[in-house]
């Protein structure tokens, strides 16, 4: 679950003393770390989906791909997120969460922070306030519920079957990443909506657009999705898919997720699998529904293959990350 | 206020200090090698907003690339795709500057985090101190060029009480060769010294030794001067026009005939007053024309014999055959000779304790230097001179020595040099404040071999001439090879294009590499500056200067080749009266010697009289025409008498 290791910042270190200020007994946690939602609840499947271009999944030879096709993405937009559990309360963990979103613009080649929707950065405490009662009731007469600077979060609140987490730390901990993994993407979407509303110029989402109504219909919002827990494919369509060559596209699907918006989708393969696991350099891209799923499907492929160059590198995930999505990381990271 | 246009940067790695710190700008901005940049302060000390001077010494880009194979794989090995990609690499300006100034001076602190803006023309002059040497009652700045950076373009100033004295003073440049900046530069600044130099610290006025080519050679004459010069002479405040007062000296050559210099144009003759001494002003400097093994304690004695008791006196001796009064190098020889030819009479070994062998050598030696430096030295003895005594405010005196042997050289730059001194340590001069400008210092003040009079004297100016006002602009190619003092003493350095092995040397370890490749590629007009008010070298601009440039006045003004006799005497005499013709000249001459010739001519040119024609006929001894005498008849021949015993 850890993916990094440093010394408490300035933020934790604040966030720290005032806990403690607030709970007796609540103590720092030494060498406290960023945590990361790296082993998912969510275990790999498989899902068939409903085939949009043709009858059968087929892998197809993306039209006009050169070395000199251009890209029509005037925009990148990702979020970043740091969960950092600072202290603890006898067994309850006390966790600092960071998150943040942008839109990096092309402008003459180089990407520059989109100025009609400045980046947005938050640190939230996300705390179980229902093992908390010291806390929960002095919040309770706040509006907004925040301590200092620190907005509060409750991770303990009942889910949709009416039950509440266990006291169990582990439980508390993945509930506050989660609680902070939909926060991102409430960023995310707020940008994104933003983005579709106002400009015409498509915009490279790092990751679905399903999330969000608006934007999962807006024509201006492509989603990349760079990680396969979940192929939406079966038999002999799933190894079509694994068996696409660079510049191949599968045949075009749709998706409907439960509680999402149905979008147009297929996968795309940037590099060469040559020597590498199947789902090497495979992405699977999500655009809105349109009437003419193959001719978008070709261009917007195009242009997904255009931005794969300059590389990613030395992110580890550069064999599908396109260079704009990691310069929005590397901002974010510059600014939280 | 201009918009910012960086922001001051530091890492544990790569702190900023009291003397440098680092910033970054945008790929676009204007900041190069050598600009002049101004931080803000955030928070302000002892309610102050602290700012903060500094001139930008190195520079770094890079982008976030971790490898350069990460391109090459990127590209697919093919550089030409490489422009295709859709976006640039994130890229960084990240820049290095050296401190110039902080204000408040105390406490002196590590640069503060802050804004970084382009120095405007204010901020130029208290970043380089010029604010004390330029505001209302001091006002001693001489405008040296123009820094530019961005749309910035201030005036830089030297300050005359450092260049010309008393805190400091001289100037050194330094540059390869044919890219006009070692002369140009000295020119420009000579102009703008004389109009620059403030009238209430006195006359001013500057000796030139043209060691070299025609350079120096037509400064009383315009040259072209391009547009974007005559914005730089607008903005430095001095008229682009040639001096006004410039004086040319020049020896004859080996034959006597014509001046040894290129300007010997009968156009420009007017302005060359020849350079000719006779025994005495030799004898006086003999110890730069012999070196070490000629000149031992003994020849000494017998040189101070000679300048003491022999030269312009009656001399007598029992063992001589006559009284001597020598005044000249054919006097001394006669002289010489006597004394020989006496003790070989004598069968003596010494003479008035100088033995024979001494004098033998001395002889020779002293004989040599009328051969050696032929046109200079005469042997009649005539002197003229620079008019020591009577040098006038902002005049240039240009002593051409460039086609001179080096012993010719050596004599004139250490006699010259000599008696500017004594007349300013006098007081006579003429002018309170004098530069000395000489060329080719490799040459004449080397850091290594054996120690000559020349570079003795060129230390001497260098360590003690600020006193007395007598101040050295000295160049150079090559720096590292000229005496460490010479150098050192020099308040002011400037530096045009140089040569990367120069750069190479221990000398300009402290400047940075950038500042370095810089310097190594510096276009023509460009210069680098040291100035004792400046922490940091400056990079100007200045002006070509608008004298007419050797090349130019050569192909003008071409030297005139050898004449007759009669030809170099109308040459040198037509200058003083244009009504003298050639006819003249041969009906004047037509009975003398060549050496009775160039004797009058010498001391027409000298004398300057009003009537020049009497004044050089009179010159002449009289000789009456020889006529013809009348021819005896010739007598009848008798005829042998028949008894004649020898007859045949």
């Amino acid at each position: 679950m850890q993916v990094g290791n440093s010394s408490p910042d300035a933020a934790s270190r604040t966030a720290i003393r005032l806990l403690m200020d607030w709970l007796p007994g609540a103590s720092a946690v030494e060498g406290s770390a960023d945590l990361d939602l790296g082993a998912r609840a969510d275990q790999p499947q498989l899902i068939s989906a409903e085939i949009v271009e043709g009858e059968t999944l087929g892998a197809i030879k993306v039209p006009g791909v050169t070395r000199t096709m251009v890209s029509e993405f005037g925009a990148f937009l990702d979020g970043i997120q740091k969960v950092r559990m600072i202290g603890r309360h006898f067994g309850v963990p006390l966790v600092l969460g960071t998150t943040g979103a942008a839109i990096r613009v092309r402008v003459n080649r180089r990407l520059v922070t989109w100025g009609g929707r400045p980046p947005k950065l938050e640190q939230k405490l996300y705390l179980p306030l229902r093992y908390l009662p010291q806390l929960s009731e002095s919040l309770h007469a706040r509006t907004p519920r925040k301590y200092g600077q620190f907005e509060v979060i409750d991770t303990s609140l009942a889910d949709a079957s009416g039950a509440f987490p266990s006291e169990h730390p582990t439980v508390l901990l993945e509930r506050a990443m989660r609680a902070v993994d939909k926060h991102r993407d409430s960023l995310e979407d707020e940008l994104a909506e933003a983005w579709c509303a106002s400009t015409a110029a498509p915009l490279f989402v790092d990751g679905g657009i399903s999330r969000n109504g608006r934007v999962a219909s807006s024509m201006n919002a492509i989603g990349v999705i760079k990680s396969h827990f979940t192929l939406y494919v079966e038999g002999d369509a799933l190894k079509t898919v694994v068996g696409l060559a660079r510049g191949e596209r599968s045949s075009v699907f749709q998706v409907t997720p439960r509680s999402r918006s149905e979008v147009m989708s297929w996968y795309l393969r940037l590099r060469e699998p040559e020597g590498h696991d199947a789902l090497w350099g495979l992405v699977r891209i999500e655009m809105s529904k349109c009437d003419n799923p193959t001719e978008r499907a070709d261009e917007i492929s195009r242009w997904v293959l255009a931005e794969s160059t300059p590389l990613a590198l030395p992110d580890g995930r550069w064999d599908k990350m396109s260079y704009g999505i990691r310069d929005v990381e590397e901002f974010l990271r510059a600014i939280s | 206020m201009s918009e910012a246009l960086g922001r001051v940067v530091a890492t544990e790695r790569k702190p900023n200090t009291p003397h440098e710190f680092h910033f970054w700008t945008a790929i676009d901005s204007p900041v190069g090698i050598g600009t002049i940049v101004r931080v803000d302060g955030a928070n302000p000390m002892e309610g102050q907003i602290p700012h903060i001077y500094g001139i930008v010494v190195e520079g770094f880009s890079y982008t976030d690339l971790q490898t350069p194979m990460h391109d090459v794989l990127g590209h697919d090995g093919l550089p030409t795709t490489a422009g295709y990609a859709a976006t640039e690499r994130a890229e960084i300006r990240l820049y290095t500057a050296a401190v110039l100034r902080q204000i408040p001076e105390e406490p002196l602190q590590p640069v503060p985090m802050g804004q970084v803006f382009l120095a405007e023309e204010a901020d130029v002059q208290v970043a380089l101190r010029m604010d004390s040497y330029l505001r209302e009652g001091a006002n001693t700045g001489i405008p040296i060029g123009v820094y530019r950076a961005g749309g910035t373009e201030a005036v830089i100033y030297l300050d005359a009480d450092f260049l010309l004295g008393p805190e400091a003073a001289h100037l050194n440049i330094t540059g390869v060769s044919g890219l006009a900046t070692k002369t140009s530069a000295v020119e420009w600044l000579l102009a703008s010294l004389f109009k620059y130099f403030p009238e209430d610290k006195g006359s001013i006025a500057a000796v030139c030794f043209n060691v070299k080519g025609p350079d120096l050679c037509y400064l009383d004459k315009p040259g072209k001067v391009e547009k974007s010069d005559d914005a730089l002479y607008e903005k430095l405040g001095v008229e682009a026009k040639p001096f006004e007062n410039v004086r040319y000296f020049a020896p004859y050559t080996a034959k006597g005939l014509a001046l040894n210099t290129f300007r010997n144009n009968e156009a420009l003759l007017d302005n060359v007053t020849p350079l000719t001494w006779g025994l005495r002003e030799v004898l006086q400097f003999a110890e730069v024309l012999l070196n070490k093994d000629d000149i031992d304690a003994k020849s000494d004695a017998l040189i101070d014999f000679i300048t003491e008791n022999v030269v312009d006196k009656e001399f007598s001796d029992p063992i001589l055959s006559k009284k001597h009064r020598v005044q000249s190098f054919a006097d001394l020889d006669a002289w010489f000779r006597d004394v020989l030819q006496a003790m070989e009479k004598k069968d003596g070994e010494s003479w008035r304790t100088h033995h024979v062998a001494t004098i033998r050598k001395v002889r020779n030696r002293l004989s040599n230097i009328s051969t050696r430096c032929a046109g200079l030295v005469t042997d009649s003895g005539a002197v003229s001179d620079l008019p020591f005594g009577s040098f006038e405010d902002r005049t240039v005196y240009v002593v051409d020595v460039a086609n001179l042997e080096e012993d010719a050289q050596d004599l004139i730059f250490a006699r010259i040099v000599s008696k500017l001194r004594e007349h300013l340590e006098r007081r006579d001069l003429g002018v309170k404040h004098l530069v000395v400008f000489v060329d080719e210092l490799n040459k004449y003040a080397p850091g290594d071999g054996s120690d000559t009079y020349v570079r003795k004297m060129l230390l001497d100016i260098a360590e003690r001439g600020r006193y007395l006002g007598l101040v050295l602009f000295s160049a150079q190619q090559f720096r590292s090879q000229v005496h460490r003092r010479v150098v050192g003493n020099s308040g002011t350095s400037l530096f045009g294009r140089m040569d990367p092995d120069e750069l190479s040397t221990p000398g300009y370890a402290v400047l940075s590499p950038a500042t370095r490749t810089k310097l190594a590629t510096l276009e023509k007009g460009q210069l680098m500056i040291r100035h004792p008010h400046f922490t940091q070298p400056i990079f100007v601009r200045f002006p070509r200067p608008a004298v007419m440039q050797g090349r130019e006045g050569s192909e003008l003004y071409p030297q005139a080749n050898d004449v007759s006799l009669d030809a170099a005497i109308l040459r040198a005499l037509r200058p003083l009266d244009p009504t003298i013709t050639l006819p003249w000249v041969q009906e004047i001459t037509a009975l003398f010697t060549e050496e009775e010739i160039i004797r009058a001519r010498n001391a027409t040119i000298l004398a300057r009289p009003d009537n020049v024609k009497a004044y050089f006929a009179a010159q002449f001894r009289k000789i009456i025409p020889a006529q013809a005498a009348p021819r005896p008849l010739a007598g009848s021949i008798k005829s042998a008498p028949e008894n004649d015993p020898y007859g045949f």
